[in-house]
C-alpha cells in the first residue's frame, strides 16, 4: 500500500544551483560537480545491481571525506533500509532531518521505516513534517494518505474493540530510492536535465538524436493545430485509462523508450505502477488547463492534474513529453511540477 | 464489608457481555425524536466540513448546532436556500416538534457553542468536555484542530471508545468524506455492528443532554424541599443517560412553614449507564435499574472491590419501603465506576447499577455525604421553577403538621387515622408497630407537643403518589430528638403513612 520513496529528488534544488554555476562560471567547477554526480551514480548503479555491500563501502568511502554530504548520507540510509537495517537507517535519516530540516525526503523515508515497524503515529508525524517542508510533495501526500487510513483503521478497531491482531500488517510505503525521480518534488527544468547527463538512463540518451531530426517538420500551422488536438486526445485517453485502471491502455500510452523516473527499469516501473493503481477501488484523474505545444513528431503537454483516490486528493502540475509513433502519440517522459 | 461477593450477582455484567441484548433494547423508542435530531445535527456537523473540504475556497456558513434549536427565523438567503439551509430547517422542524410533543421536561434547547457551551463545560467531566469541544470544532469546520484535540484525548484516555471512534472519523476525514459519526468501513462495521451502534447511541445521548438543558435555577419536580442536612442531591435522567449533581442551597424555613422552596445549584452533569434491560427494576436479576427516590447508604472501599466497579461504589437503599410494598426484589444497586479497559459503559450495560466514568465517580465520592444524599432515578426528569412546587409543598406540610400536632397532643386514636392499613416496617404490620408509636407518645406524656426540624420532602409519582419525608422529631423544650423517615401514599385523596422508621 504505502510507497517507499525511491529517489533523492531533494537534490534537484542544490543541483539546479550547481547547474547554474556550471553554465555561468568557470569550468573548474564542472569537474567537481561531475565527480560528485559520478559518485552518486556509481552508488546508485551498485544498488540497482543489488551489490549493496559494495554500494555501502563506496558510500562510506565518499562520506569519510564529506561527512555532511546530504545526498550520499541519504543513499546510505536507503542502502541500510534495503539491507534490513531499519534501526541504522532510522538513525541516518533522523540525523539528516536534524541537519537539513528543509528537505522532505528524509522525513518521508523515516516514515516508511516507522510504518514498517507499525509505529504509525511516528510515521504520521514524519510525513506531516515532510509536507510542512514541501506542501506539494506528492509521494509524502500519498504515503500520508495510507498512514491516515491505517491510523483510522486502528482507531476504529479500538473503538469497536476489534482484535487488532490481523490489522498489524504494515502497509508498504514507498521509499525514495534513486536519484532524480520525476514524481516527487519534481521540478525538473531543462537546465537540470542538461546538467545531469551522467544520471540519465541509457534509454534517454538515445533520444536527443531523434529529437533533433524532425525539427524541420514543424512549420505547418494547420497540421500543428490538428496535431495539438491529437496530442490532447492522447493525453485524455491516458488519463481515462489510468482512472479506469485499464493497465493495458495506461501502460500502452507510454513509448517503448519511455524514461521511467528515478532510473528505474521499465519492468520495475511497470510493476510499481500496477501496484499503485490496481489496488485502488476508485481513481479520479481530471485534467485542466491543458497546454500543448507540438514540434514535429515531438510534443509537450502541460496541464493541471487533479488526482483523487480512496484516500488521497492531490492537484499538481504535470508535463508529459510525447513522441509520435505511427499515428499515435506516446509518452516519452512524465514529470510533476510547474 | 458485607462484601462485593453478595452484591456481585446483582451487578453490572462483565464488559464482554454486551452483544445483542443491547441493540435489541434500543429499538424501544426511548430516545425518540430527540435522538433523531441529534443524529441529524451530527450528520450535518460532519457533512458541513466535508463540503468545506471539497469546495476549497467557497466558504460555507459554519453550521451552528444551536441554531437548529433556536427560532427558525434565520433563513439566510431567501432567493435560493442552500442545501444546508434546508437541512437545517428540517432539523428545526423536528426540534420544534420535539418541544411541542414533550413540553413537560422543562428543558431548554441550547447551542453547542459560544457562551452557552462555556457555561456547561465546567460542569462536565473533563474528558467529556474535551469530546464536546472536538464536536464544536468539527461543527465549525476546524477539523484539523479537531484532529489535534482528538489525538490528545485518545492519548490521555486510551480506553475511551467513543473518542477513538471520533478520532477514526477525523483521520478518515483527512482522506475522504465522512458521512456520519463512526463512518467505519463496511467490513469493520459488520464485525462489530452492535458496538458501533452502542457508541453512536452514547454520542447521541451525550449530545442530546448537552443541547437540551435545564434552565438556570430550575429543579426536578421530585424535590419539594430539601433540608440543609442534605448538602448535596443527585438526580438521574435515564432517558438521557445523565446524572445531575446538585449542591443544596435551600434556605431555612420561613415564618409558619416547615420548609422553604428548594434551591439546587447544578454543579455536575455526567454521562451514566443503566441496566442492560433498561429501567423499572422489579425482580432480582432482571438487569434493570430501579426508579424512585433513594438515598446513598454507604461508600465501599475500592480496595475490596473487583476492577469491574472501578474506583469505588456508593450503594443506594434499593429496595426502599415503597419497593418492598410492591414486592420488588433484588439488592446491591450501586453508583459505581468502570473497569480499567473501559472509560464508560454503553448506555444500557449494567445489571441494574448506575455506572459513571471513574473520574466522574471520583467527583461524587469526594463530594457527597452518605445517608443524607438523595438519589432520584427517573425515566425522565421534569424541570420546573422552584415556586411551581409551593402549592404542593404547602398542602403536604399541612397534612404533616396535623400529624405532628396529633402526636404531640397524644391522641392515639386520632393518630392511628394517619397510618395506612398497608403499613409495613421490616415485616411488621401496623398492629405490630403500634406499640412503638404508643411508647413514643407516652415518653412525652402527650403534653408538650412536637417540633419538626430539617424537613425534606421528595415526591414520587407513578401509579400512585408517594412522599418520602425525612425530619428531626423533637419534643417541645428538648434540645435533641430523633431523625425519622416516613413514606406516605395518597389513598383516596388522603395522605397515609405506610412506612415509618429511621433513615
Amino acid at each position: 500500500m504505502l510507497q517507499t520513496v525511491k529517489s533523492t529528488s531533494f537534490l534537484s534544488a542544490p543541483l539546479r544551483l550547481l547547474a547554474v554555476s556550471v553554465a555561468v562560471s568557470a569550468a573548474l567547477c564542472a569537474p567537481l560537480a561531475m565527480a560528485q554526480t559520478e559518485d552518486y551514480a556509481e552508488v546508485n548503479r551498485l544498488m540497482r545491481a543489488g551489490q549493496m555491500s559494495e554500494a555501502l563501502t563506496k558510500a562510506d568511502q565518499y562520506l569519510a571525506g564529506k561527512p555532511r554530504d546530504p545526498q550520499m548520507r541519504f543513499l546510505k540510509g536507503v542502502i541500510q533500509t534495503e539491507t534490513g537495517k531499519p534501526t541504522d537507517a532510522i538513525t541516518t535519516f533522523t540525523k539528516l532531518t536534524e541537519d537539513f530540516p528543509e528537505l522532505p525526503e528524509p522525513y518521508n523515508n523515516l516514515a516508511v521505516l516507522y510504518a514498517g515497524q507499525s509505529q504509525f503515529d511516528k510515521a504520521r508525524a514524519a510525513l506531516e513534517m515532510a509536507i510542512r517542508t514541501n506542501p506539494s510533495y506528492a509521494t509524502a501526500h500519498e504515503n500520508l494518505g495510507d498512514v491516515y487510513a491505517k491510523l483510522a483503521s486502528q482507531a476504529y478497531s479500538k473503538a469497536l474493540q476489534l482484535d487488532a491482531g490481523n490489522a498489524a500488517v504494515a502497509p508498504k510505503l514507498s521509499l525514495i530510492r534513486n536519484l532524480f525521480a520525476a514524481d516527487a518534488k519534481g521540478v525538473r527544468p531543462t537546465t537540470v536535465a542538461a546538467a545531469t547527463p551522467p544520471a540519465a538512463t541509457p534509454a534517454a540518451s538515445t533520444k536527443p538524436a531523434t529529437a533533433t531530426a524532425p525539427a524541420a517538420a514543424p512549420a505547418q500551422p494547420a497540421a500543428s493545430g490538428a496535431a495539438q488536438d491529437e496530442v490532447e486526445a492522447a493525453v485524455q485517453a491516458w488519463a481515462k485509462a489510468w482512472a479506469s485502471k485499464n493497465m493495458q491502455g495506461y501502460l500502452g500510452a507510454y513509448a517503448p523508450n519511455f524514461t521511467p523516473p528515478g532510473g528505474q527499469s521499465r519492468k520495475d516501473w511497470e510493476a510499481d505502477r500496477k501496484a499503485r493503481i490496481v489496488p485502488r477501488t476508485r481513481i479520479g484523474v481530471d485534467l485542466s488547463d491543458i497546454n500543448v505545444t507540438v514540434n514535429g513528431d515531438r510534443a509537450s503537454a502541460k496541464f493541471r492534474q487533479a488526482y483523487s483516490s480512496d484516500n488521497l486528493n492531490v492537484t499538481s502540475r504535470k508535463t508529459l513529453d510525447l513522441v509520435k509513433s505511427g499515428n499515435r502519440w506516446l509518452i516519452l517522459r512524465e514529470s510533476t511540477g510547474s | 464489608m458485607a462484601g462485593w461477593r453478595t452484591f456481585q450477582r446483582g451487578h453490572a455484567s462483565l464488559p464482554a457481555a454486551f452483544p445483542s441484548p443491547v441493540s435489541r433494547t434500543w429499538k424501544r423508542p426511548i430516545a425518540g425524536l430527540g435522538a433523531l435530531v441529534s443524529v441529524a445535527l451530527l450528520a450535518l456537523l460532519f457533512s458541513s466540513c466535508v463540503a468545506r473540504d471539497s469546495s476549497s475556497g467557497v466558504a460555507l456558513e459554519p453550521v451552528n448546532l444551536g441554531s437548529a434549536a433556536q427560532a427558525s427565523t434565520s433563513t439566510a438567503n431567501p432567493d435560493q436556500p442552500s442545501l444546508l439551509d434546508s437541512a437545517l430547517a428540517k432539523v428545526q422542524d423536528a426540534a420544534q416538534g420535539l418541544t411541542a410533543s414533550r413540553p413537560s421536561t422543562g428543558l431548554e434547547p441550547r447551542p453547542l457553542s459560544g457562551d452557552a457551551l462555556q457555561e456547561v463545560l465546567p460542569k462536565l467531566g473533563r474528558a467529556e468536555a474535551r469530546l464536546i469541544d472536538i464536536y464544536r470544532l468539527i461543527s465549525q469546520g476546524q477539523h484539523r484542530q479537531a484532529l489535534v484535540q482528538a489525538d490528545a484525548l485518545v492519548r490521555d484516555h486510551p480506553n475511551f471508545h467513543l473518542a477513538h471512534l471520533v478520532h477514526g472519523d477525523l483521520l478518515s476525514l483527512q482522506m475522504r468524506p465522512v458521512a456520519q459519526i463512526g463512518d467505519v468501513p463496511d467490513t469493520k462495521a459488520r464485525a462489530a455492528l452492535d458496538q458501533l451502534n452502542v457508541l453512536r447511541e452514547e454520542s447521541r445521548r451525550r449530545l442530546r443532554a448537552l443541547t437540551e438543558r435545564p434552565p438556570e435555577g430550575s429543579v426536578p419536580t421530585q424535590f419539594l424541599t430539601l433540608s440543609s442536612q442534605s448538602r448535596h442531591a443527585i438526580a438521574v435522567d435515564a432517558s438521557r443517560s445523565r446524572l445531575y449533581l446538585f449542591e443544596n442551597q435551600t434556605p431555612a424555613a420561613g415564618n409558619g412553614t416547615l420548609a422553604g422552596a428548594p434551591k439546587l445549584k447544578l454543579i455536575g452533569d455526567y454521562y451514566i449507564s443503566v441496566g442492560l434491560q433498561g429501567i423499572e427494576k422489579r425482580l432480582e436479576g432482571d438487569k434493570r435499574t430501579p426508579l424512585g427516590v433513594y438515598y446513598i447508604t454507604s461508600s465501599l472501599n475500592p480496595d475490596s472491590l473487583p476492577d469491574l466497579y472501578g474506583v469505588g461504589a456508593l450503594p443506594i437503599n434499593y429496595p426502599n419501603p415503597l419497593d418492598v410494598q410492591r414486592g420488588k426484589t433484588g439488592s446491591g444497586i450501586w453508583l459505581h465506576g468502570t473497569p480499567r479497559e473501559q472509560f464508560v459503559r454503553a448506555p444500557q450495560a449494567s445489571d441494574g447499577c448506575v455506572v459513571l466514568s471513574n473520574p466522574d465517580l471520583e467527583r461524587l465520592l469526594s463530594t457527597v455525604q452518605i445517608r443524607t444524599t438523595p438519589v432520584v432515578i427517573a425515566p425522565e426528569l421534569h424541570w420546573v421553577r422552584p415556586e411551581v412546587l409551593d402549592t404542593e409543598r404547602r398542602q403536604f406540610e399541612a397534612t404533616l403538621q396535623a400529624w405532628r400536632d396529633t402526636k404531640g397532643q397524644g391522641d392515639l386514636q386520632k393518630l392511628k387515622g394517619f397510618y395506612s392499613g398497608r403499613f409495613q416496617n421490616q415485616g411488621r404490620n401496623l398492629a405490630q408497630w403500634w406499640p412503638k408509636v404508643e411508647g413514643e407518645v407516652r415518653s412525652t406524656n402527650g403534653q408538650r407537643g412536637l417540633e419538626l426540624k430539617d424537613l425534606s420532602l421528595l415526591q414520587w409519582r407513578d401509579s400512585q403518589d408517594t412522599m418520602v419525608v425525612t425530619f428531626g422529631e423533637v419534643a417541645m423544650g428538648q434540645s435533641r430528638g430523633t431523625t425519622k423517615r416516613q413514606y406516605w401514599a395518597r389513598e383516596n385523596d388522603q395522605w397515609k403513612i405506610f412506612f415509618e422508621g429511621t433513615p
